[in-house]
């Protein structure tokens, strides 16, 4: 039970770490030298120690937004095999839940943006409710085809241990399928480029800076907190399918797994230097590439398992 | 049983105590909506306790002869036994709504036919489930459709309201006389009225009775294609009306699938892909219309048509599983999509109420008027707000609980191999995209409507709904929370429902149920835990900083109107035109021309295809045939009576 809750802290704690990578990822393509690898934390204790300020227009609901959103990631965690060691709790349908807690924390963080009663906060809320439709899709699609695989419908069967290797044995090849489909959302859902910048000037071309464009202080903190652990979340997972070994050895399985973090990280950051935003009516054409290869995945596998 | 009869009794008379008192207006509205209230309250123990030692008793029955004419049989077993829940409850909510809600005392006469067509409804509802014979099925059966219709015209000065009406009037007696028809199919290899005695039928005249039925009772629930009269009928109808027709009369008509299914017991696999995929339809589609919506009440009404397509995707992932012999699936899936009927019943009917105290309040139903009401309106806001997480399928609410079953019922029909495995990953596909849409839809609403700052004068310093309104929005609201979090019970009871079809499932796999139930309260339990812990960082956080109050950063605009907020057209714009085929998307705007333009507008509405086709697939062919035949009608009575004999004649040598 111990370890559980430690690889469970340990992903809270450096999930900001990770992130941080990306920029200087971004930072070393543009030749800059790029902010301090722990500038997540600094920003993070820099908006915990400050006050708020709050819109006239807003409720309640502007509150709740971030303690919601923060609270589904770090409940999605608690399912989630770290490293391959054992989640905290595991049952049948848990993905179910997981999924359907994000999608809980994406209603508040869209109701707190609708909450100030500003047109740029809108715009990007509306946003953020169209572009995870179609990765809804996907992931369930892609759960579909791991069900048929594993014939278990739960986190643990998918990452644990040396579990998806047992994934790949059954399916081969289509799975690279499914690691670019699950690239696909994960960039979507975190809202990086091509599909949101979030390093953008203007105010009109974001989805996920401009709905939090309100919230200041520890609220604005906890949105961060949030989204790291989120981007965490859906890295563990392409991570854990590009790395499915299992060498025994909590401590060995835990640094490994935590270089192929690095990688899927830097992955992301190239990705995001190397390509521009694309305009936001093509973006449900590249999501929906996403769909179209689990979908061409699931049928090669079921032909495979004839 | 006698308890099932006072309180229709109850009910009945609150109705007719109505009419009598209809010259003290305040007294009658009291006396009627207490009767009523009183009368579902019994109906709620009746079903309740029925459910509670259900398994040791069978099936109640109960059956009265007119005059050797024909006969009132009544039965209730499980599944009447749900759907009396779901009917008593809401209805009974809705009575004590109505006190505050029918506040118009320059009309008392409207108001007492209302409630006394009120009265008719809630009855027949609860007759219908529990008849046993064709007969009494199809009294209570018209009796529910006329009464509504009456409901829906409520107010009939408005020329919509009769359109509405109309078409309701229209598309309920078309689907009447499918239903006749199924019975009729049924009848001709019985030779009896009885729902009991359905004999033997070969399978061809299992599946035309199924299909005649599924059409009928489906024009009733809002299946897509034959939905087009909810959202003419929903808006025009008082808005505790909608609830009771959106939340329980349009469940009659998954009832009456149910039950046929259950009689006919045709275990085929054709009938239940036709269910599923009226199911996927009618969810996806639903959902689209809705989110194009710009009537708060219509949108309710296209999100009713979406529900009912979850539901049926239960239902159908439930028959299919039959047709393929995994008892697990199709437990899974009944017991999903029984569990949704009542969800939506408690949801929908919370949402519906909700709107009617905003139109109250303001006397608007456009969204785009609306904004802000809810630092006005605590109650009826943060109500709402849970009714907008349970409609959108969120944990730890109830609407996720029934999704959940029907996932894990599509999930264990997944297993490689032929029809059912392609079955139930669109049924999988199309539940995961119902639940986003669902979401958008429901974001909308709540952060046009509640959220934000006013659009318009009505909209602003508005006061709270009355007491009478507020308690039954709070109760379904609670009811929410408890079956999202505590779903053990009330999946027993859809269970039980269940068991009634006669599938000869045992239920010994129970166990698989009460463990599914127990990982969503431990799942609610553990986000809750969570979401607290967070809570006290954050109070903890909060200690001694300055806390200040400012504008919205407009982004350097100093003349921030709102005017400018983002409507609820351009929020679901972008999705729309996605599924542009499906939902063209019809836009007027008259460019900006010149140094000093003039003023311009914009408008946009969405076409509903099924409504589109109607006239000329449907209507136009139908009046071109009957023009032929207008010379059989040329109003000469002596020729009219030589047809009856002619038929008689006919009908003697041929049958």
């Amino acid at each position: 039970m111990i370890k559980p809750i430690l690889f469970w802290l340990l992903a809270m704690l450096t999930a900001p770490f990770f992130s941080a990578v990306i920029l200087k990822v971004k930072a070393f393509f543009g030749g800059k030298k790029g902010p301090p690898i722990l500038i997540n934390y600094y920003t993070l204790f820099k908006l915990f120690q400050k006050g708020s300020v709050y819109s006239h227009s807003t409720t309640f609901i502007f509150k709740m937004g971030p303690m919601i959103s923060l609270g589904a990631a770090v409940t999605a965690l608690l399912f989630l095999p770290i490293a391959g060691q054992p989640p905290m709790f595991s049952w049948h349908g848990d993905v179910i839940l997981v999924l359907y807690l994000l999608g809980l924390g994406r209603f508040f963080t869209i109701a707190a943006a609708m909450d100030t009663a500003s047109p740029f906060e809108g715009m990007g809320a509306a946003r953020e409710a169209y572009f995870p439709i179609i990765c809804e899709a996907t992931l369930f699609l892609t759960l579909i085809l791991f069900f048929m695989l594993s014939g278990e419908l739960r986190l643990s069967a998918y990452f644990f241990g040396g579990e998806p290797l047992h994934l790949w044995r059954a399916a081969g090849a289509p799975l690279f399928f499914v690691v670019i489909a699950l690239f696909i959302v994960l960039l979507t859902e975190n809202t990086r480029v091509p599909v949101d910048d979030p390093a953008t000037h203007l105010e009109l071309t974001m989805i996920h800076e401009v709905m939090v464009l309100d919230h200041s202080g520890p609220d604005l903190g906890m949105i961060e907190l949030g989204s790291y652990i989120k981007l965490f979340f859906y890295s563990t997972i392409v991570t854990r399918l590009i790395w499915p070994y299992d060498m025994g050895n909590a401590f060995v399985d835990g640094a490994l797994f935590a270089a192929a973090m690095l990688a899927v990280y830097g992955v992301v950051g190239i990705t995001e230097s190397v390509m521009a935003r694309y305009r936001m009516d093509k973006v449900p054409k590249f999501v929906l590439t996403s769909f179209a290869l689990v979908f061409f995945a699931t049928i090669i596998t079921l032909e495979f398992m004839k | 049983m006698e308890l099932f009869f006072l309180s229709l009794l109850l009910i009945f008379s609150g109705g007719a105590l109505a009419l009598i008192l209809q010259r003290f207006f305040n007294p009658m509205k009291a006396s009627s909506s207490l009767f009523i209230a009183v009368g579902c309250l019994l109906g709620l123990i009746h079903a309740g306790t029925w459910m509670a030692r259900a398994g040791e008793a069978a099936a109640t029955v109960y059956s009265i002869e007119y005059l050797n004419a024909f006969t009132l049989a009544f039965r209730i077993d499980g599944l009447s036994a749900f759907f009396l829940i779901a009917i008593h409850l809401v209805s009974m909510l809705a009575a004590v709504y109505s006190f505050h809600y029918m506040d118009h005392a320059e009309k008392p006469l409207a108001t007492a036919v209302n409630y006394f067509f009120f009265s008719l409804l809630v009855g027949s509802m609860a007759l219908v489930v529990a008849a046993d014979n064709m007969i009494t099925f199809m009294l209570a059966w018209e009796i529910m459709s006329l009464s509504s219709f009456f409901l829906v015209i409520h107010n009939p000065d408005a020329a919509e309201n009769r359109r509405a009406a109309y078409l309701y009037f229209v598309f309920s007696h078309v689907g009447a006389m499918f239903i006749f028809a199924a019975f009729g199919v049924m009848y001709a290899y019985s030779g009896v009225f009885d729902f009991g005695s359905v004999g033997a039928m070969p399978d061809a005249a299992k599946i035309l009775a199924l299909v005649f039925a599924f059409i009928g009772f489906g024009s009733k629930a809002g299946v897509f294609p034959f939905h087009v009269w909810l959202p003419h009928a929903h808006p025009a109808a008082p808005s505790h009306i909608s609830a009771v027709m959106s939340g329980v009369m349009i469940k009659t008509g998954i009832y009456g699938i149910l039950r046929m299914y259950g009689l006919i017991g045709f275990h085929g696999p054709v009938f239940g892909e036709i269910v599923l995929a009226a199911g996927i339809v009618s969810g996806i589609l639903g959902v689209v219309y809705a989110l194009g919506q710009h009537d708060l009440k219509r949108l309710l009404a296209y999100s009713s048509v979406e529900n009912i397509g979850i539901i049926l995707i239960g239902i159908g992932i439930g028959m299919i599983g039959v047709a393929a012999d995994r008892p697990m699936m199709a437990m899974l899936g009944f017991a999903g999509g029984l569990l949704h009927v009542l969800n939506h019943a408690i949801f929908k009917s919370l949402l519906f109420l909700g709107a009617g105290g905003v139109l109250q309040k303001t006397g608007i139903r456009t969204m785009d008027a609306l904004g802000g009401l809810l630092k006005n309106m605590k109650v009826t806001g943060t109500t709402f707000l849970v009714g907008s997480l349970a409609v959108s399928g969120l944990p730890p609410l109830n609407g996720f609980v029934g999704e959940f079953f029907i996932y894990i019922g599509g999930f264990s029909g997944a297993t490689p191999g032929g029809r059912p495995f392609i079955s139930c990953m669109a049924a999988i596909v199309g539940l995961a995209i119902i639940g986003g849409l669902a979401l958008a839809c429901f974001t909308k609403v709540m952060g046009v409507v509640f959220q934000g700052e006013p659009r318009s004068e009505a909209a602003k310093d508005v006061g709270e709904a009355g007491a009478a309104m507020r308690l039954p929005m709070i109760v379904l609201a609670g009811a929410c929370l408890v079956i999202g979090l505590f779903p053990t019970g009330f999946v027993l009871m859809a269970v039980e429902g269940v068991s009634a079809l006669g599938l000869g499932y045992d239920t010994g796999e129970l166990g698989t149920f009460i463990q599914i139930t127990g990982n969503i309260t431990r799942g609610g339990a553990v986000f809750f835990i969570v979401f607290l812990t967070i809570l006290a960082m954050r109070k903890v956080l909060y200690r001694d900083k300055t806390v200040s109050r400012g504008g919205t950063w407009g982004c350097g605009f100093t003349r921030p109107t709102p005017r400018m907020q983002y409507t609820a057209s351009s929020y679901s714009g972008s999705i729309l035109e996605f599924f542009r085929p499906v939902a063209p998307l019809h836009e007027t705007h008259p460019p900006i021309r010149g140094r000093f333009p003039d003023r311009t507008h914009y408008h946009s509405h969405v076409d509903d295809i099924a409504e589109k086709g109607m006239t000329p697939g449907v209507v136009r062919p139908v009046l071109f045939l009957f023009d032929k035949l207008r010379w059989i009608q040329h109003g000469d009575i002596h020729l009219y009576i030589g047809y009856i004999l002619l038929a008689i004649v006919a009908l003697l040598f041929f049958v």
